[in-house]
């Protein structure tokens, strides 16, 4: 340690010039806010858990921000000219406090008008505190869990509706098809919920609706487990002594597809089985073949759904990207992108303030969600319907609820192989 | 040492050249702010210091009496959440950062009582079964909100500058302690822990309460830090402060810097603090490539880390062996 | 719980089992000679997987028979590692902080190769026999899983007889037991330390490749298996592939059938609590007590 007190003055020197040169790093990119463009904050994981969903958001922002800039930009009334959309991106690693930590930087530092991502619940509620902070507006675009919106924030908002919708919407649909007399009543359901709130929503709202519509199902099993495991065995042999008809699981796309083909391999079979907002997944059709037929899930968008404006986005983001649109990822993005450029214009200016009470009152009527209509609620969220989709063999995906919007029927109860 | 029987603040005045520069940066740190009012830039420091903090703190243990710990996540997650419950409480933050001090330095306790028994990587693997088995707890538990998270509501104005003198006082006593550490009987005695346990066991130091003892210390500060951070982030989560890679991220930034010394986990920390996000910001598709290179690098060149390297240079410019 | 869900579990504990134990130990014997904690090896399991799948589909390869493939690209690329990066390191008998920062480095790197190469997808290997059961009776058994089971078996058995029957096993256990000894009677350290990352890479590389048949795996692949691959060389004392195995078969038989005593969340809790009761009650692993009872008998 006495070597230490002989370099140690020197070192202090080096200390002094790396926080000199770190400065002027950090300042180096607070320029972007120029007077020629609008700056737009993208925090998404791109590597790391989330990062295939938060890689697909990313796409719909960008065909978004493309499209907008093709057409000459956002007229902003004030300054009396059409303005191009900046985007600045952060890749948040899939960490909660990077993710928390580049939301502050973009509305603090580079002079965003609002900063719009946040996929998956976790990274958004860490997110979820920097809006208010700072006055920008935010708009999750994959964050829907209730605890999110109902702390009074004014600053945030979200393209998706709340996952208890989800839950009721799921147990709604397995009422019609007992209506329908697919299925009988008294049915017993076994849930598996990922330990998180998002799990926790979906889980409430289905046994709300059982509360309310006595006589359908019972709930005889449900336990929480942890995202990541990379073995069910013991959980799926609880669900399978509890004897359940139905499964209604709610998992991210990789504990979807490892749980999913443990349930297959240990030939377990239920009349129906959902792993709640996951199923039509392109990767899981990959891993595991016909083994996804007759999933159904309760997603907030569908490619399938039967409006002029999705066929047109389906092509359009196929030409950008090169893929389809998989799953609901970049539609609730897209939106998000569309209705904060739709509330630009309207403030007509680029004061923050003035945005965000443009969006409390945005509404667009040529939305990709089902009903067409995007508009946020009281609380900053959406409040459109889910819609069910089932997988049927062969690959194709079908809308099966609701009945307005069906694009076949439902195959209930599953088929045996 | 031997040579030096002044009591020991007389001799740290006597060498205030030394801390000359050390008060300089002080200073500056202080200053900054006031001058250059960017928002961002105070946040980067602001993480900077925390994660200094950290770093110095597990240097005490993990570099002074080497004990490697993969564990230091525990404390600075039972920091951020006993702060976290209090201030909803109604308590003084700052009274909530002195109890998590006090609640992560008995957590220390338990930890250590059963696992400074064991030696080498017998120790460091317990460690992560402690971390990990605590933060699965965690992740289940009701009353912290389990997987949820739990939010901190906070019925007063943003003021980042509060936060950042805050983090800046902790660092500055971080510091101090390693320094005043470094210069007494007990920093000898983890110094002998480090060498050779057995043979500081037969010079008359207890291995145990020593390694207790600096356990203690570095949870105290970690788990300040996590308090700190808790306060300013709002929003914690069990994945996130519990987190395997906290306890990993903790462990490299010494060893980047420089083990068993003073300045180098300072250093460790400001590269992990702003070099890291600097990176990510910068080139969002390559970032792990370059930082995982720039540690590869930082480790072949010198095993001593950066301030290891600086030595190296140092001598060759003047020369010296 | 009936007889037939306790057999099914025991089945599915039992494969378990064979994967945990072929993804430990390329840890164990890197770990055993070099005292190199590899932080690396998801990052490896990782590379391995995807080498599999790149063979299974440019070449129509059976993915069990890529697994087999991928062991030797791996152990080249471990071999050259350990020339370019890891022989510059100092030796040591405790493991070192600075190789525990190259390997997290490592890691990181390989990440973003895998980011680069292959993208973010989900990727996964599907064949005909992908969901295909074995059924014996009501008791039934996933056919992939028993293949990779048993090629998982065939590899550590044969990992074994090297170490136990060779002349570069002899030298690898010289250096496990005691390095300097090993040296003064001859053994060529630098070398045997060279064949050893090789061979752990090459571990991990395979493990991974068998995991592929398994799981769907993007560049973040392996994390989870990295806590557990600790957890069980630790239980299996460290250093023997025999150990290995024991440490696997007691992860895999508590985290299956705890969760039958606990929630669902608290499993994995349950394992690590066991891990740090091990440690504290028996620090040589499961390993050194079935030594000691053998001692005593």
């Amino acid at each position: 340690m006495l070597r230490t007190r002989r370099v140690g003055r020197g070192l202090s020197m080096a200390v002094c010039a790396v926080l000199t040169f770190s400065f002027f790093t950090a300042c180096s990119r607070n320029k972007t806010g120029s007077s020629d463009s609008i700056t737009v904050g993208v925090v998404l994981p791109i590597t790391g858990r989330e990062g295939k969903p938060g890689q697909y958001q990313r796409e719909g922002i960008e065909l978004a921000i493309k499209q907008i800039n093709q057409n000459g930009g956002i007229l902003v009334k004030d300054l009396d000219k059409k303005l191009p959309i900046k985007e600045v991106f952060y890749d948040d690693t899939s960490d909660q406090a990077k993710s928390a930590a580049f939301a502050e930087r973009a509305m603090s530092s580079d002079n965003v008008v609002a900063v719009v991502g946040a996929y998956s619940t976790a990274l958004g509620e860490a997110e979820s505190v920097m809006p208010d902070r700072y006055q920008v507006p935010w708009i999750t675009t994959g964050a829907a869990a209730s605890t999110i919106f109902n702390h009074g924030y004014q600053y945030a908002f979200g393209t998706l509706s709340p996952t208890n919708l989800l839950g009721s919407t799921t147990a709604e649909y397995l009422g019609t098809l007992v209506d329908q007399r697919k299925l009988t009543k008294g049915l017993k359901l076994a849930l598996a919920l990922e330990n998180t709130d998002h799990g926790v929503d979906y889980g409430n709202g289905i046994k709300e609706w059982i509360q309310q519509h006595p006589g359908y199902f019972v709930v005889v099993f449900s336990e929480n487990f942890d995202l990541g495991s990379p073995d069910f065995s013991g959980l799926l042999q609880k669900v399978k002594s509890a004897n359940a008809d139905i499964f209604l699981a709610d998992a991210h796309l990789q504990d979807y597809i490892t749980m999913h083909r443990q349930y297959l391999q240990s030939g377990m079979r239920h009349l129906m089985i959902s792993y709640g907002a996951r199923g039509p997944e392109s990767d899981a059709r990959k891993a595991l073949g016909d083994g996804v037929d007759y999933i159904f899930a309760g997603i907030w968008w569908s490619r399938n759904l039967p409006y002029p404006q999705v066929k047109k986005f389906n092509e359009d983001y196929k030409a950008f990207t090169g893929h389809e649109p998989d799953s609901w990822y970049p539609a609730t993005a897209y939106d998000a992108m569309r209705a904060l450029a739709k509330a630009i214009e309207n403030a007509g200016t680029l004061n923050k303030t003035a945005i965000r009470d443009a969006l409390r009152k945005v509404q667009l009527n040529d939305s990709l969600l089902p009903g067409q209509t995007l508009k946020f609620g009281a609380n900053g969220q959406i409040n459109t319907p889910f819609v069910i989709v089932q997988n049927k063999p062969g690959g194709k995906v079908d809308i099966v609820f609701p009945k307005d919007a069906a694009t076949g029927d439902s195959i209930a109860p599953t088929p045996k192989h | 040492m031997s040579t030096s029987p002044a009591p020991l603040p007389i001799r740290l005045l006597a060498q205030w050249r030394t801390f000359a520069p050390s008060w300089m940066i002080l200073a500056g740190l202080a200053v900054m702010p006031l001058l250059l009012s960017s928002p961002n830039f105070i946040r980067l420091l602001f993480v900077t210091l925390l994660w200094i903090t950290t770093s110095v703190a597990w240097n005490l243990l993990g570099g002074f009496a080497g004990q490697i710990s993969f564990g230091f996540a525990v404390f600075y997650g039972i920091g951020a959440y006993t702060t976290a419950l209090s201030m909803n409480a109604g308590v003084n933050p700052f009274i909530a950062f002195l109890v998590s001090a006090i609640t992560a330095a008995a957590a220390s306790l338990l930890v250590g009582l059963p696992t400074f028994r064991l030696r080498g990587p017998y120790f460091a693997i317990a460690t992560i079964g402690i971390s990990e088995a605590v933060r699965v707890v965690m992740t289940n538990l009701s009353f912290t909100g389990g997987a949820s998270g739990y939010r901190i509501v906070e019925h007063r104005a943003f003021r980042q500058l509060d936060h950042y003198y805050t983090a800046l006082v902790l660092a500055s006593i971080a510091v101090a302690f390693s320094v005043f550490i470094s210069r007494t009987r007990f920093g000898l005695g983890l110094n002998a822990i480090r060498q050779d346990e057995d043979a500081a066991a037969g010079l008359g130091v207890n291995p145990y309460a020593y390694k207790l003892g600096a356990h203690a210390l570095a949870a105290a500060l970690t788990g300040m830090v996590g308090g700190v951070f808790s306060r300013y982030a709002a929003f914690i989560h069990p994945q996130g402060v519990f987190g395997f890679q906290t306890s990993v991220h903790i462990l490299l930034m010494p060893v980047i810097g420089g083990i068993a010394t003073i300045w180098g986990p300072v250093l460790g920390g400001v590269v992990f603090g702003i070099v890291e996000e600097q990176i990510i910001a910068s080139f969002p598709e390559i970032h792990l490539f370059i930082y995982g290179s720039m540690l590869i690098l930082i480790i072949l060149v010198e095993p001593g880390g950066i301030l290891g390297a600086f030595r190296k240079l140092l001598r060759r410019i003047h020369g010296r062996r | 719980m009936t007889l037939i869900e306790f057999v099914n579990l025991l089945a599915s504990a039992l494969l378990l089992a064979g994967i945990y134990a072929v993804m430990s130990v390329g840890m164990t014997v890197i770990y055993g000679v070099m005292k190199i904690v590899n932080l690396a090896h998801a990052g490896f399991m990782m590379l391995g997987a995807y080498l599999a799948l790149e063979l299974f589909e440019r070449f129509r390869i059976d993915p069990i028979l890529a697994a087999l493939l991928v062991f030797p690209v791996m152990f080249v690329v471990g071999r050259v590692l350990h020339w370019l990066l890891v022989r510059r390191l100092p030796t040591s008998d405790q493991p070192t902080l600075a190789s525990l920062l190259l390997m997290f480095g490592l890691w990181l790197v390989l990440q973003n190769l895998g980011y680069f190469i292959w993208g973010n997808a989900d990727r996964s290997i599907y064949t005909s026999h992908t969901l295909s059961l074995l059924r014996f009776g009501a008791v039934t058994i996933s056919t992939v899983r028993l293949v990779v089971f048993g090629a998982a078996v065939a590899c550590m058995v044969a990992l074994h007889l090297i170490l136990n029957h060779t002349w570069f096993g002899r030298s690898v256990r010289a250096l496990i037991q005691n390095r300097y000894a090993g040296q003064i009677v001859g053994v060529d350290d630098q070398k045997t330390a060279s064949i050893t990352f090789g061979l752990g890479i090459g571990f991990a590389g395979l493990a991974g490749a068998l995991l592929a048949s398994l799981y769907s795996f993007n560049p973040d692949f392996g994390r989870p298996f990295l806590i557990r691959a600790f957890v069980i060389i630790v239980l299996g004392g460290l250093e023997s592939v025999s150990g290995v195995a024991i440490g696997a078969f007691v992860l895999a038989f508590v985290e299956t059938f705890g969760i039958l005593f606990v929630p669902a969340g608290y499993q994995l809790a349950l394992s690590y609590g066991l891990l740090v009761v091990v440690l504290i009650f028996l620090p040589g692993g499961v390993a050194a007590l079935t030594a000691k009872v053998r001692r005593l008998a």
